[in-house]
């Protein structure tokens, strides 16, 4: 018996143990949290970043540290960015879900409307000049050194001794402007040759497309390391994923089909976010610095093509624009993309269906 | 009427420990403990998915995607089982009965996989098998295509899965009776006829549940097989992937459908399997 009642000690010790422990971890972790919120007082700002995962290296290398520079030479306060990189759907669903972003700089429209609709954005993004837009890109095709397989446009994707690699729209907001692009190039080049967009050459070009590929994956970037480990013959991505690329030294090359699509990606205040934290200044300053030549001439080094008009010539030799290049309003807007391409009745989904029926 | 016994046999000890382990508490802890851990979070799918009534549910899931990828996942996870019982048996049977170099490494190798993040397992399989290795460059050039294929899914699952089978038969084929062998043999009965009928129908409630285990473990797997699989709809995506692409894009009523068909699979082979234990436990009294 005697036995019994030590181990009952030991127990009932350890039982209380943990139960400290846990408590202290809980108030420790909340404490935390407060002090991460709490603003005023201190000589240091902070500011929470929500952006897709793309322009992680131009924020992180020059337009992050150039704008902490810049806030301590006007207000003389240190600035701390807390910066978070997630694929841009998968970003706007967290922020509409609460993860307390002051400023989101995601890959499209449609995501800086999720946040919207989730009422945190009040204030009208898109009544600025370049109406809410940052950053600009096009969709090119990489292929494998050399270009054994003589890839130059789109309707060399459709043969049957080429393999494609592009992400899922389904998964990828991002991917959406890849298979925008070979849709649409479809439509600008019946147009340019008969003078109508034919909306059945597009789908078709679209589906023999879609028969090549062989992966789908959930990312942009996932798609880019796919390609990287060997697989398939032509990537359909971002150019400036691709200019990225080169950057780092391991270059991709790659050609821009004349008729593609350009890419926008917006950045926006949280403006319910940044009112709790008491940083509507600072958030509003980002994003118009976001806007400055300085910044734009960052994004532009990083393979970016520039939105302001000025920095956007300083450029043009290397990103010249393609002669049939068209923008998300040429396909009918965001909205009608999302269903007549994508929905349950969408072409791009009743494509995946066709094609395998007629395997 | 077992549970009445057990009753008696938790007050026994418990009037030993005193208050502290007072059955009632106990079993409050436990039950809620799951609760709370396991049923609450599924109530809370449940309710999501039964809110807009059967019929939106039934729609997302006739989607001919939809249908595809539980068909493919189940397919894929089916062949797994096959060779997960009889590979896993094999394994546990030899860990068991032989004594050779090595075998404490191939013992500890086996829980690995609850180890790796499975993300990594798709990308050792991707390694060993992809198109930039000898192995894979080998097997496309004779045609055969593992990854982004469907062996590549099962190759997938078989990693995340091969403790299940060897973990819960190990134990049962240590406590077997070798006497019983010995006897069945000296009675004139073959290797094969002892290992029919003597092995097999005591081990067997063992490997159907590896089995039932690895199933359900299967047709929810999500990160080693999105890296492998390719993830072409109606062709390579499983359900696991299929869920998450309707959830990326703002469809969740989209993804209902199919997560509750994956979870109700899970729970009614689970129940299966312990309807089955049952049976063979009366059948053995």
């Amino acid at each position: 018996m005697a036995r019994y009642e030590y181990d009952r000690g030991i127990v009932a010790r350890s039982i209380l143990a943990t139960g400290v422990v846990l408590v202290s971890l809980i108030i420790g972790l909340s404490s935390c949290g407060g002090e991460k919120k709490g603003q005023g007082g201190s000589m240091v700002d902070r500011l929470v970043l929500a952006a897709y995962t793309v322009p992680k290296e131009a924020y992180e290398k020059e337009i992050i540290p150039a704008f902490q520079k810049e806030w301590q030479r006007k207000t003389g306060r240190q600035l701390v960015v807390e910066q978070s990189y997630e694929a841009s759907g998968a970003q706007a669903r967290a922020v509409a879900g609460g993860f307390e972003a002051d400023v989101v700089a995601l890959s499209l429209e449609g995501d800086v409307d999720k946040v919207t609709q989730a009422g945190l954005i009040t204030h009208d993004w898109k009544a600025n000049p370049s109406r809410g837009i940052i950053t600009r890109s096009v969709v090119a095709i990489g292929y494998r050194a050399g270009n054994p397989k003589n890839i130059r446009d789109w309707q060399d994707l459709t043969r049957d001794d080429v393999e494609v690699i592009y992400p899922n729209p389904k998964t990828s907001g991002g991917a959406m402007w890849c298979v925008n692009a070979i849709y649409g190039a479809g439509l600008k080049t019946s147009e340019a040759a008969r003078g109508k967009a034919d909306s059945v050459q597009a789908r078709e070009l679209l589906k023999q497309v879609q028969r090549r590929v062989k992966v789908m994956d959930k990312s942009g970037r996932e798609s880019v390391t796919t390609f990287e480990r060997g697989i398939g013959d032509a990537l359909v991505t971002y150019e400036n994923e691709l200019l990225l690329r080169k950057l780092q030294g391991r270059e991709i090359p790659f050609v821009v089909p004349d008729a593609t699509m350009l890419i926008e990606n917006p950045a926006a205040v949280v403006d319910r976010n940044a009112d709790k934290h008491g940083v509507r200044e600072l958030a509003e300053a980002f994003v118009a610095f976001l806007h400055t030549d300085e910044a734009q001439r960052a994004f532009a080094r990083y393979g970016f093509r520039p939105v302001s008009p000025q920095i956007a010539a300083e450029f043009e030799d290397a990103y010249p624009t393609p002669p049939l290049l068209f923008d998300i309003e040429y396909l009918g807007g965001w909205t009608k993309v999302r269903v007549g391409l994508y929905g349950p009745e969408g072409v791009w989904t009743q494509i995946t269906y066709e094609l395998a029926r007629d395997q | 009427m077992g549970f009445g016994r057990k009753n008696t046999d938790t007050r026994g000890s418990a009037a030993r420990y005193g208050d502290l382990g007072s059955p009632f508490v106990l079993r409050a802890i436990a039950v809620g403990y799951v609760g709370l851990m396991i049923a609450l979070p599924i109530l809370a799918l449940s309710v999501r998915a039964f809110g807009d009534g059967l019929g939106s549910l039934w729609d997302s899931l006739r989607r001919p995607d939809a249908l595809y990828s539980l068909e493919l996942t189940v397919v894929m996870a089916l062949a797994m089982v096959v060779v997960n019982v009889v590979m896993g048996t094999l394994t546990a049977w030899v860990l068991i009965r032989y004594r050779f170099p090595g075998q404490s490494l191939v013992n500890t190798l086996i829980d690995l996989p609850f180890a790796v993040p499975t993300v990594v397992t798709g990308l050792m399989l991707v390694i060993l098998y992809g198109p930039q290795s000898a192995v894979g460059r080998f097997l496309s050039s004779n045609g055969v295509e593992v990854i982004y294929a469907k062996p590549g899914i099962v190759l997938a699952l078989l990693f995340v899965t091969l403790p299940f089978v060897v973990r819960s038969v190990q134990p049962v084929l240590m406590g077997l009776d070798r006497e019983m062998e010995e006897a069945a043999a000296t009675l004139g009965a073959n290797r094969w006829v002892v290992f029919r009928k003597v092995i097999v129908p005591s081990i067997l409630p063992a490997v159907l549940t590896g089995a039932a285990l690895s199933f359900s473990r299967a047709i929810g797997e999500f990160g080693s097989v999105v890296i492998v699989a390719g993830n072409i709809p109606m062709r390579t995506q499983v359900a696991s992937v299929f869920i998450y692409g309707e959830i990326e894009s703002d469809n969740p009523q989209g993804a209902l459908g199919v997560s509750v068909a994956l979870l109700a699979g899970s729970l009614l082979v689970l129940i299966l399997l312990s309807l089955l234990q049952r049976i063979g436990r009366s059948r053995d009294a």
